[in-house]
């Protein structure tokens, strides 16, 4: 047991260590001040963003509240109980505090654990959602989220909105004290057809097929293509453009987007075989042929995926030469042209369950 | 009744985990892409609803309905649910108390010290 004398030299040593901004305790600060990272206006604050004071325990709510509106969808703090409280634990966790905001159409993504990046989300008039800890010892945590909505570089400080206060500087160096304890969690929540400008390709394109999944397909649609202006060849975008699209039965942009994949990756069967089926569904048979056996020669994990949609195109296409086959008798036999005519709506229906095996052959011949 | 509902919401749960997988006859989804899930994709379906019914149940046992588990379950990533699968009554929850309250008022005295200070 430490005497009481020691324990407070010790909080002194910290405390000042903390403030005057320590490279052990807050070194990104550190190096903030060291060097200013450039194109970075020296303060920022986003007043359009809204503030909910905090009810009790739920700051969750509440920051993601303000983070929502601030993207375009207007929500209360009371509408994100539900989906984002937990009341086992007398708080939210972070990975309900993403899903919640897709929930709502939106794009949540979880920045990099760099103080600079915060910034620049700021600079580009994104408020971000972090998660700090106040505990004083491991384990003693006390979670909080605030949302970060300003800076000055100047007055090395971040402004936020936090539980009851709607404007809250803090300086930097503490900031970065409460925020590193919990790995520099951050998330922001953006209207799709914005992406953030500290986003990685491939991690925003995880945030966006997570929002396609939700069932947000128009809105995940929207953030595929604002994906491909930023990264022209990304196969995630590219695919997911055709993937959403098709969802929303616009045959016409997948198939462009499932094109442009093959000529930009041409070794991902997967856009080979969605190509294939897309033009397959558009009865252009011969060249979804082409791409379905490409797709099936490139091999890969996908491969009985590939090999079903190259036999469901062979099928096709025996059915349309069936259905051929039958109507150019027709002109032959004109005496017998009532009964055929009536026969013939079930006959191709009929024709690959019957055929196949022989029909088969056909296409490779 | 409560049975019924947690049959009800398991069934959800799996009708959504595979419809990724699903989507159309011939189409490979955006996910699997991502995730390269591999031609094994019918564990992994299983091994998914197993981890999703795993994280319901911990979710009511957190003072949840089963519905508004459910729910919240299904607007979740396989990555997500794998990230919390578990540990939910460890994970960090942000809520805050009045005593975080009252140490971020000393820090923040400190701070307005420091001010003056420099």
């Amino acid at each position: 047991m430490l005497g009481f004398k020691a324990r407070l030299t010790a909080g002194f040593i910290f405390l000042s260590a903390l403030l005057s901004g320590c490279s052990l305790i807050a070194p990104q600060t550190y190096a903030l001040k060291e060097q200013r990272p450039a194109g970075l206006p020296p303060r920022i604050e986003l007043t359009q963003v809204p503030f909910y004071p905090q009810e009790d325990y739920f700051c969750g709510p509440s920051a993601l509240a303000m983070a929502v509106t601030a993207a375009g969808v207007p929500v209360s703090a009371e509408d994100m109980v539900d989906q984002v409280y937990l009341p086992g634990r007398k708080g939210s966790l972070q990975v309900e505090m993403l899903a919640a905001a897709r929930r709502r159409g939106l794009v949540a993504y979880e920045l990099a654990p760099k103080v600079e990046d915060l910034l620049r989300e700021l600079a580009a008039g994104t408020p971000a959602i972090v998660l700090e800890n106040y505990g004083p010892f491991k384990w003693f945590p006390l979670w909080h989220y605030s949302v970060v909505v300003g800076y000055d570089l100047d007055r090395l400080e971040v402004i936020r909105r936090s539980g009851k206060r709607p404007r809250l500087p803090t300086p930097l160096p503490v900031f970065e004290k409460i925020w590193r304890e919990e790995d520099y969690w951050a998330m922001v929540v953006v209207p799709p057809e914005r992406v953030p400008v500290t986003a990685n390709e491939a991690r925003y394109a995880a945030a966006v097929v997570a929002l396609e999944r939700s069932g947000h397909v128009k809105n995940a649609l929207i953030a595929y293509q604002a994906l491909l202006e930023r990264w022209p060849g990304s196969l995630t975008g590219q695919m997911g453009r055709g993937n959403a699209a098709y969802a929303l039965h616009d045959l016409d942009t997948a198939e462009s987007a499932f094109r442009q994949a093959t000529r930009d990756h041409p070794d991902a069967a997967a856009a080979f075989n969605n190509l294939a089926s897309v033009l397959g569904e558009r009865n252009k048979l011969s060249e979804a042929l082409a791409a379905a056996e490409k797709a099936v020669a490139l091999g890969g994990p996908m491969l009985t995926a590939t090999a079903a949609t190259l036999e469901e195109i062979r099928q096709k296409i025996a059915a349309a030469r069936a259905e051929d086959a039958l109507r150019t008798p027709i002109p032959v036999a004109p005496a017998a042209t009532p009964q055929p005519a009536q026969l013939s709506p079930p006959a191709p229906a009929a024709a690959p369950t019957i055929k196949p095996a022989k029909k088969r052959r056909a296409p490779a011949a | 009744m409560k049975f019924l509902s947690r049959l009800v919401s398991q069934m959800l749960i799996l009708s959504m985990v595979l419809l990724p997988f699903s989507t159309q006859a011939g189409m490979i989804g955006t996910e699997q892409i991502v995730s390269n899930v591999t031609a094994e994709a019918n564990r992994d379906k299983v091994l998914e609803f197993v981890s999703r019914t795993d994280v319901q149940k911990q979710f009511e046992a957190q003072g949840l309905t089963a519905t508004n588990a459910a729910d919240r379950v299904n607007a979740m990533t396989q990555e997500e649910i794998n990230r919390i699968a578990g540990k939910i009554d460890s994970l960090p929850a942000g809520a805050s108390s009045s005593t975080g309250w009252i140490i971020a008022g000393v820090i923040i005295v400190a701070a307005i010290i420091w001010y003056y200070w420099k």
